[in-house]
């Protein structure tokens, strides 16, 4: 029965931890906007956690430069399990704009299992909340899977 | 220390909230927006245009050779490297690609972001037929639709019967010295403008234009 | 037997009421309606009453990180050891005429185990290894000194009131207020005991470290300061002490002033006392948080020393002058 709680509450209070890429604060401002009073996803229990130890979604934007894969990376490994991972608007995908520069070690999905891709450029708040609804699903499914 | 907003706060206690109740309410996208792209095969004449102007490298073009000959063309929008720019539906003379209000572009795989399609085209015919032969065409340069020679004074020559007039040509010219109607299908090189640069004949996507 | 029974009693009060599982029952609501209640404030909808129930279970659910350079012991043990000492000082707040433990001079218990919670915070974030534990650790001994001289001043002013009524100088034990409250009526339809409500009203906040005077947790700038290396189950305790702290504070509130009003039948004081806590909560948390921007922690030591110490030193002297 516990378990089954767990496995229900984790599913209604995702909390997310945003890291920014090497963005262009495009998406940034998007994620933001979710939080305001005008699409307000508290009411889905969201809440964005200052640290990565808090956190059950991790968001990421930008195309992943050079400088910042290794502390997207590390971050990513310091959230504790079960973790999912959605990249927001086109960049981290693809490198959009940025593929072929110098300095973009991307896309992240060749370092580590990208769970949801959220596509646009930036994408509509709403589109983010469906991203992040979908990621909640998948955190739900895997806290399931454990133990 | 004052606290300026106590009278707001207890206003909006008992006052309706503000939200956009979205996935209980479903929400549209505003007019104009540019999101999911639709891509009309049966329209394209697979000039390429879209994939040279797209930033983002979102558009590739495959092409298979079918066995009578003909070709079966697919173009593949990735919607996971795209801008939203619409450039390309700017640039294409067809109207093939249109970008609609849908954005909800939420995918677990790569595969769920890609936007397909796919015509069949005849082989391109070694004779090609004559173009038609507008009226009144008295101040511009018309080349013939077969045969057609460089010009020996260096200036540019367009092979008419291959040109899509996508204005590209007009757009790149330093010299301005290039119109092209896309309506009535003319295509008129002002020769005292004209430097003999060869911009149009390197941007040209049908490489319809020769140089002297 | 009797010496049973008793023990089973005491279990009961520990365990049950006004122990364990009423905090956690009622804190946790008490923290999902001042969350909706900021909401409400903000024009927003906000969670469902019941998310801190969700947000706890989902924390008992995830894996604990205990980080490499931490100190193991005192990392895991002070989440529980300032959860244990808010239980504590549950069961020494009267609920009305209802008492646990009585005690003689249990406001300087409180005042003591108040302490306790921000004491295993700094612990467990010293252990933690981190420098923003480290920042936060700093600015939350600062809260701790600012709250701590008017929440004195206050507790002072109403020993005082209803000590000099009962003709013993300082009353320092809650029950005798409590049952004094139930004589005379409560202490805030006291003109000289308004001040002093008003100051424990803004006390609670910053007791609690709710918003504006949360500079020690500071999400945005310093990742959760005290909180920034706990995960899991470690971190579930350290909110759920957050909201059964709000429970303790605003129950203590209802203690000193809001006494009197009970029924005698303790299931309906239990609740009358819940949804007095909640107006509390209301008041002194969820408003000061909507209409607030996070203070800076000087701000923080001015403001408390100064905007509210004062009106309780008012109060305290008004109280001396028998007022």
């Amino acid at each position: 029965m516990f378990k089954k709680l767990i496995e229900e509450s984790t599913g209604r209070s995702p909390w997310l931890f945003h890291i920014n890429a090497g963005s262009c604060n495009g998406c940034d401002i998007e994620l933001v906007s979710v939080l305001t009073p005008r699409y307000d996803a508290e009411r889905l229990g969201f809440k964005l956690a200052g640290s990565p130890r808090h956190a059950d979604i991790v968001v990421v934007t930008g195309p992943v430069t050079k400088q910042s894969l290794p502390r997207v990376l590390r971050t990513i490994s310091q959230v504790p399990e079960p973790r999912c991972i959605v990249t927001m608007g086109s960049c981290p995908q693809s490198g959009n704009v940025f593929r072929g520069s110098y300095s973009v070690a991307g896309p992240l999905s060749k370092y580590v299992p990208v769970d949801v891709d959220v596509a646009g450029c930036a994408p509509k708040p709403e589109a983010v909340i469906d991203g992040l609804a979908l990621a909640a699903k998948i955190l739900k499914e895997k806290r399931g899977r454990m133990k | 220390m004052d606290f300026p907003f106590i009278k707001e706060a207890i206003s909006q206690l008992f006052s309706k909230s503000s939200c956009a109740m979205y996935p209980a309410v479903p929400s549209e996208a505003a007019p104009g927006y540019r999101g999911r792209i639709v891509y009309h095969p049966e329209l394209c004449i697979a000039c390429g245009m879209c994939e040279r102007v797209c930033s983002g490298n979102a558009i590739s073009r495959s092409v298979e050779h079918l066995e009578d000959g003909r070709d079966k063309i697919t173009l593949t929008f990735n919607l996971g490297s795209c801008t939203f720019c619409a450039t390309c539906a700017d640039f294409c003379t067809k109207h093939a690609i249109e970008f609609t209000g849908d954005y909800h572009m939420v995918a677990t795989k790569e595969e769920d972001l890609l936007v397909r399609g796919s015509f069949i085209k005849a082989a391109p015919k070694k004779k090609a037929p004559a173009a038609a032969k507008p009226e009144n065409c008295s101040a511009q340069v018309q080349t013939e639709a077969s045969g057609v020679k460089p010009r020996e004074d260096g200036k540019p020559v367009n092979d008419q019967s291959r040109c899509v007039y996508c204005t590209l040509c007009a757009k790149k010219c330093p010299a301005e010295a290039l119109t092209v109607d896309r309506t009535a299908k003319t295509w008129t090189l002002d020769e005292d403008k004209c430097v003999s640069c060869g911009t149009c004949a390197q941007v040209c996507p049908k490489n319809c234009i020769i140089m002297g | 037997m009797t010496v049973i029974l008793e023990a089973l009693r005491y279990l009961g009060y520990v365990l049950v009421f006004p122990g364990f599982l009423f905090c956690f029952l009622a804190g946790m609501l008490l923290c999902g309606i001042d969350r909706k209640l900021v909401a409400k404030m903000q024009k927003r909808v906000g969670p469902p009453i019941l998310q801190p129930f969700y947000d706890f279970f989902k924390l008992c659910g995830k894996e604990t990180i205990v980080p490499a350079a931490a100190e193991r012991i005192s990392f895991m043990l002070a989440p529980l050891l300032g959860l244990a000492a808010l239980v504590v000082i549950q069961l020494f707040i009267p609920v009305f005429s209802f008492t646990a433990f009585y005690g003689m001079a249990d406001i300087i218990v409180i005042l003591y185990l108040l302490l306790i919670p921000a004491i295993s915070i700094i612990m467990g974030g010293a252990a933690s290894g981190s420098p923003y534990a480290g920042v936060g650790l700093s600015r939350e001994m600062v809260t701790i000194i600012s709250c701590e001289l008017p929440l004195v001043l206050v507790l002072l002013a109403v020993a005082k009131t209803v000590g000099s009524a009962m003709g013993t100088g300082l009353c320092f034990s809650l029950s005798d207020i409590a049952e004094y409250q139930e004589i005379n009526g409560s202490l805030i339809t006291r003109i000289s005991m308004l001040p002093a409500a008003a100051a424990m009203l803004l006390v609670i906040p910053g007791e609690t470290g709710s918003h504006p005077f949360d500079t020690a947790e500071a999400e945005t700038e310093i990742c959760e300061g005290l909180l920034a290396e706990y995960s899991g189950a470690a971190l579930g305790v350290f909110k759920l002490s957050h909201a059964v702290k709000m429970l303790t504070l605003s129950s203590l509130f209802a203690a000193l002033f809001l006494g009197g009003l009970g029924t005698g039948i303790l299931v309906l004081d239990a609740l009358l006392l819940f949804l007095l806590c909640a107006g509390i909560t209301a008041v002194s948390i969820s408003l000061v948080h909507a209409v607030t921007a996070r203070l800076k922690i000087e701000q923080i030591f001015k403001f408390y020393w100064t905007v509210v110490s004062l009106p309780a030193l008012l109060s305290l002297v008004l109280a001396w002058y028998g007022l």
